[in-house]
């Protein structure tokens, strides 16, 4: 996609998160392709997933802001609502999306994701059994993961 | 144990012989083979388990006599001598495969002549156990003529000991599948050894056995094959120079001369026109002799081997089993030495499995470029042979590999769109030159796509229910989409080659086509265009391209009707349309789609009812709130109409099953089709997605930013393979992009029967233009500022400069591109009126300017109040929408917004801070609130709801109806009282002064035209002091009132001016009502003040249009000018991304200088 075709509101959102970004996020557009961002999450404090740095990658498709952007998780997760593939189950992504949300708001809800883990709405049956049987087990499980993949390494 | 082709003789085996075969030509022209098979099972029924059993057979060649045609040899095998034995072992693996082999051979038609070491190598190499115990093979030739010299006797013994020649069966002898059987395994697993003694060589023959379903079947048969010899008038005994065969089957491509080295030597080795025979290595022979192609003679046996470059060319197509080589030698020498050129004259067979039934247009890339030789042999050989085609294919993979840069220096074409592609490094683009300011200039777009030849467009007569004549070159029009969507355009088809395929004379006369990406062949012509029934009627602006399309509409509404249903058409629709409501089809047949923009939704129905017979075509708008989703209702009516909007919000919530796409249409029109150009969007994948029988994309500009555009149109309309995207981006995106003319050039091939595109400039056969128009009279109206208006302007521009600088200083002018666009908005602002600039988004910044702009309010009027605190009225209003926000929040059960957030909101309002539109994060310009107390722009809000009907508030979800929304009294952008302020700009004065000048002395009407809406807000005051009556269009109308202004001003005669916002206004409108254009200011690429100027200047303008551009002189817009200018260089020229980025800089500097 051409980016002198970029709709002014990308490029003021772009500016924003690189002048102002939000606590324990950072997204920058990749050099060839201003719609396509690398996102690094930090796991939120007091989360299964403290310490890890969460590489994300997001895209905004052609309609964005009337379409969501696309996101998903480039490191290894542990988390009922994150499948193996890194696809996010939220519903501000989905039929929840609404033009006034943002890469930022939408980057900030993924963070509350990971506070909290919710296994009644999963996207991988697994691991949301898991929770909601052993739940300390499964947040050891996340912890670990945490420890292997997303150690910043 | 033995083989069906084996017919038994007098108790004795006998080959068949298929004279028709090269091979058998060989073993048997001259008679039979006469076979013995020991212990010989003369049924030829009773084989199978005996076969598997099989281990030892014996064959005996007896020495009998026998009686060929030619009675001139007779080869008798002595008895005891002759006995040979094959030992098959079925059981054994390796046996198989070997077979298997064998049977492949024979199944693809391979002939592999005898004698060779290599055999005898892969005999040891793949442990076949198959021994020929044939040292004691004796072959007495009982020659007539006896010219055989007796030294070639124990050669042939030799020959018999080591070797076995395999020769593969022609298909003809037993129906065993021609074609390139490759694996071994499928093979059949068993054939027979056949021992054939040909003169003096030994050719083993693999006989394939009948059957391919008797797969377990072993059958081993000894073939002793007699001596054959043709008799011949020259003095050279077993001299075989006869014609080769016809083989049904195989086709003859071509003959080529090629050079082999001779192995032997000897007088009269060889003779003129002597058959030689190709001694092809198999897939198992050893790696050192797998190129290694001898040939030889039937009475000399082997003369010499092949140059390995031929080998190594030919041998996989051999192999593939779909080519067939022949040769004889010509010009021989009489006495022949060791390492002389042997001049041999190949003849090339292709069989007739290669060509395609059908042609394929499945368009497989994964092959392009790289074809596969053996499963194509036909590209290799073509090549080989220097056969040239006599049409081209238009583009070639090695064209497409060739990576250089053919420059544009040479060639004006080249780079007349921008490309649009990803820039590394640069990763700020413009982002201000939104899409129509991009947009090519129609003089670039012409260059590119071409202007048609017209003359060679029949006419057709317009239907007798359309209630307008057509002009000729409008009927032409009819005559072409006609005649595209009946589909079989056979005279056309023969100029429209494939461009992937190229064709080529073969020997006999005949044409055949080679795919030359794949190497797919055919004997039938590749037409390019078969899927596409539609094309792009590309027409410049102003030719009547609705008319055009009403006209094809009306000869054939559908599908129910007759082609040409000139006639009866209205009595064929009432009883069409009663059979459709009498039996809706399970399939939803339905008639014409016509999409188009919100824009042109009332304008199409109402030439679609005035151009056509009243209850001719009934016309059906599918729009607004509460539109039925029941597809059957759309089948009731001839046209439905709706909109790019309505479409891809249906697609995007149904998929497949919105209404739109569970409707098969006869037709789908598709009005300003660029709408669709970029292929990734919802709009355009939910055009794509319809299905109909034809497709038409109406646009004046096919092509609006780069060549990409083309690509969306290409996918609607269906067009193998362009609308691929893979082929697409492989043949035309990148090569274009790295400035390979060719793309063009292919592109307009593409093009050359898809499109049909006339400009005003366009002549017909006597050479007349096709369209005469009153001419147009462009001005360029420059303004001197006022003294106070040009402090201001200098001050606010003096900010501009210093904070452009400062990004220059820190070399962040590209990362800085949007604010500095918003810099210079400002200026462009400014020089239509001071006041647009104090009514922009950050107010606040502009504070210091405040005491100069009062001094401009000062110096005019006296009533010259900043109105920065907020005034009696204002307040008034405020009070009213506080209400409002707070009733409404009442009125619910749970407040929707607490007082605090809406007094804050209020305060904002009071302070004239526009918040930002949550959507488009500008400050709105068109500013509505909702119930719960959020902003929006309103043409965000309608197009995040998708209609202007309702929808939920994006912020907080809320349920809203378009009547609760809440707009600003229009005065409340303004933090200047404009209804009490007489204060003109320089700008604002010019135009009235025409204005009223026009109003005097003429009835004409006018159209201003401006970027800003709030600019007319400013007007709006003045002209009715003035008392100029005066209708406003812009983007905060709905449908029905856009509507009503556009009939109204067509009818008025006392509102004859009407403001017209660019953005609004600029596409597809038909404003011929006025003959007055003002625009008030610059835009950055001329192509869009083109576009509405073509608004005006159109087909049904009578008057001399008269077009007035307003400038600021010394200002940025005088500045503008030379950056249009260039900037149409650049679209047209040619400069490099390095180029494009300085350029930008440059620019910002002129204008910031």
């Amino acid at each position: 996609m051409a980016n002198s075709n970029l709709p002014r509101r990308i490029i003021k959102e772009t500016q924003r998160l690189l002048s102002e970004p939000a606590p324990g996020i950072s997204a920058s557009p990749s050099e060839d392709n201003m719609r396509y961002f690398n996102v690094m999450i930090l796991g939120p404090t007091q989360s299964p997933y403290e310490g890890g740095v969460f590489k994300l990658e997001l895209f905004l498709p052609e309609e964005y802001p009337m379409a969501a952007p696309k996101v998903r998780f480039l490191t290894k997760i542990y988390h009922p609502n994150i499948d193996k593939l890194g696809r996010i189950c939220l519903d501000i992504l989905k039929d929840k999306w609404s033009p006034a949300l943002q890469i930022r708001t939408v980057l900030l809800s993924i963070q509350a994701l990971l506070s909290a883990p919710n296994p009644d709405d999963p996207l991988s049956e697994n691991i949301a059994k898991h929770w909601k049987s052993n739940e300390a087990e499964a947040v050891e499980t996340a912890k670990e993961w945490t420890r292997l993949y997303a150690s910043g390494a | 144990m033995e083989n069906d082709n084996v017919v038994f003789r007098n108790g004795n085996p006998v080959l068949v012989a298929q004279p028709l075969t090269v091979v058998r030509a060989r073993t048997s022209t001259g008679g039979g083979a006469r076979v013995l098979a020991t212990p010989p099972n003369q049924n030829p029924n009773s084989d199978e388990s005996d076969a598997c059993k099989a281990s030892i057979i014996k064959v005996k060649d007896e020495p009998r006599e026998f009686e060929d045609e030619a009675k001139s040899v007779t080869v008798a095998f002595q008895p005891p001598a002759a006995e040979t034995v094959v030992e098959c072992k079925t059981e054994s693996d390796e046996r198989r495969s070997m077979l298997a082999f064998d049977d492949f051979l024979k199944a693809t038609n391979t002939k592999v002549a005898s004698v060779d070491e290599s055999l005898k190598s892969m005999e040891a190499e793949s442990t076949i156990q198959m021994k020929v115990e044939s040292s004691d093979v004796d072959v007495v030739f009982e020659t007539q003529e006896s010219v055989k010299s007796m030294e070639e006797v124990p050669n042939l013994n030799v020959v018999c000991d080591t070797q076995e020649s395999v020769m593969a069966e022609p298909v003809k002898v037993e129906p065993v599948k021609v074609g390139p059987v490759k694996q071994p395994t499928l093979a059949e697993p068993v054939c027979a050894e056949k021992k054939t003694v040909c003169d003096d060589e030994v050719e083993v023959l693999k006989v394939v056995k009948g059957k391919e379903a008797v797969s377990d079947e072993v059958r081993v048969l000894k073939v002793v094959k007699k001596e054959v010899v043709e008799e011949k008038k020259i003095q050279i005994p077993n001299l075989e120079d006869g014609e080769f065969p016809v083989e049904p089957g195989w086709s003859l491509l071509g003959r080529k001369i090629e050079i082999a080295t001779s192995t032997a030597k000897g007088v009269r080795r060889l003779v003129d026109n002597e058959i030689i025979y190709f001694d092809f290595p198999n897939p198992h022979t050893s790696y050192k002799f797998q190129w290694i192609v001898r040939v030889s003679t039937k009475r000399s046996g082997v003369v010499g081997r092949l140059p390995m470059e031929w080998a190594k060319s030919v041998i996989p197509l051999v192999q593939s089993g779909n080519v067939k080589v022949r040769g004889r030698c010509i010009a021989t020498p009489y006495k022949l030495e060791m390492m002389q050129e042997i001049m041999l004259l190949v003849s090339f067979y292709v069989h007739h499995s290669v060509f395609s039934e059908s042609v394929d247009t499945s368009w497989r890339l994964e092959a392009c470029g790289n074809v596969n030789s053996a499963a194509y042999p036909l590209l290799t050989l073509l090549n080989m042979l220097e056969i040239e085609p006599y049409r081209k294919a238009d583009f070639t993979p090695e064209e497409m590999k060739a990576r250089k840069r053919v420059l544009k220096l040479d060639s004006d074409e080249v780079s007349v769109i921008p490309v649009n592609k990803r820039r590394k490094g640069v990763s700020e683009p413009l982002p201000a030159t939104t899409e129509d300011e991009q947009a090519l200039s129609e003089s670039a777009l012409n260059k590119l796509v071409g202007a048609a030849e017209v003359f060679d467009l029949e006419e057709k007569e317009a239907p007798k229910t359309l209630m307008c004549s057509l002009k000729p070159y409008q009927s032409q029009a009819l005559y072409w989409m006609t005649k595209i969507e009946k589909g079989g355009d056979d005279e056309n088809a023969e100029r429209n080659l494939h461009p992937c395929w190229s064709a080529y004379n073969i020997c006999n006369g005949r044409s055949i086509y080679v795919n030359i990406f794949t190497g797919e062949a055919a004997k039938k012509f590749p037409q390019a265009t078969q899927m596409a029934r539609g094309g792009i009627l590309a027409d410049a602006m102003g030719l009547g391209k609705t008319v055009m399309t009403i006209a094809l509409i009306l000869s054939n509404p559908g599908r129910l009707k007759s082609e040409d249903s000139d006639g009866e058409s209205v009595y064929d629709n009432i009883f069409s349309a009663k059979r459709r409501n009498v039996d809706p089809s399970s399939n939803l047949e339905g008639g014409t789609l016509i999409v188009c923009p919100m824009a042109l939704l009332g304008q199409w129905k109402d030439e679609l009812e005035t151009h056509s017979k009243p209850g001719s075509i009934s016309i059906f708008v599918h729009y607004g709130g509460g539109r039925t989703s029941n597809p059957d209702l759309l089948l009731d009516y001839d046209v439905v109409l709706t909109t790019y909007g309505v479409l891809s919000a249906s697609y995007k919530s149904e998929r497949e099953n919105s209404i739109y796409h569970r409707v098969q249409w006869y037709r789908v029109v598709l009005d300003e089709a660029h709408h669709i150009k970029s292929h990734k969007s919802q709009v355009a994948e939910a055009a794509i997605a319809l299905s109909s029988h034809c497709r038409w994309c109406l646009t004046g500009t096919p092509l609006q930013n780069s060549l990409e555009d083309l690509f969306s149109l290409l996918s609607f309309l269906r067009v193998q393979p362009w609308c691929s995207w893979q082929w697409w981006t492989k043949l035309v995106q990148k090569p274009y992009e790295q400035g390979d003319q060719r793309a063009l050039k292919l592109v307009k091939g593409i093009l050359r029967t898809l499109m049909l595109r006339r400009t005003k400039e366009t002549k017909d056969k006597e050479g007349r233009p096709i369209l005469v128009l009153p001419p147009t009279d462009i001005q360029l109206i420059e303004c001197e500022q006022s003294e106070s208006e040009r402090d201001f302007y200098d001050a606010l521009f003096l900010r501009a400069k210093v904070q452009f600088e400062q990004y220059v200083a820190q070399g962040k002018v590209l990362n800085h591109y949007a604010n500095i666009l918003d810099l210079l908005m400002q200026l462009r602002r400014c020089c239509n009126h001071p006041f647009l600039v104090m009514s922009g988004s950050d107010t606040a910044k502009y504070a210091d300017l405040s005491r100069l702009a009062r001094k401009f309010l000062e110096s005019h009027t006296e009533s010259s109040d900043m109105c920065c605190e907020s005034d009696a009225p204002q307040n008034a209003e405020l009070n009213k929408l506080a209400s409002n926000f707070l009733q409404n929040s009442a009125s619910t059960s749970n407040p929707i917004q607490s007082r605090g957030y809406i007094d804050e909101v209020l305060g904002h309002i009071q302070k004239g801070e526009s918040v930002e539109c949550a959507i488009c994060m500008e400050s709105p310009d068109d500013p509505v609130f909702t119930p719960c107390a959020h902003q929006f722009c309103r043409e965000c809000l309608f197009n995040c709801w998708g209609t202007s009907m309702g929808g939920k508030c994006p912020i907080c979800r809320q349920i809203l109806k378009k009547n609760d929304l809440i707009v600003l009294p229009s005065e409340s952008p303004f933090k200047v009282d404009i209804e009490n302020n007489l204060t003109e700009s320089s700008k604002v004065s010019k135009l009235f002064d025409f204005l009223e000048n026009s109003q005097k002395y003429s009835d004409e009407k006018s159209i201003v035209f401006s970027q800003w809406t709030s600019f007319f807000d400013l007007l709006e005051n003045p002209l009715r002091r003035r008392g100029i009556g005066f209708l406003r269009f812009d983007g905060k109308l709905t449908q029905k009132q856009r509507e009503k202004v556009l009939k109204e001003f067509n009818e008025t005669k006392e509102k004859r001016v009407l403001l017209m916002s660019l953005k609004a206004g600029g596409v597809g409108l038909n404003l011929t009502a006025a003959s007055n254009v003002f625009l008030m200011d610059p835009w950055w690429n001329p192509a869009v003040e083109e576009q509405a100027i073509m608004r005006i200047h159109r087909i049904g303008q009578k008057r001399r249009v008269t077009v007035r551009r307003f400038i600021v002189k010394g200002t940025v817009e005088d500045r503008l000018q030379q950056v249009q200018a260039k900037k149409q260089k650049m679209i047209s020229g040619a400069l490099t991304d390095d180029e494009v980025r300085t350029s930008r800089i440059q620019d910002l500097k002129m204008l910031f200088s």
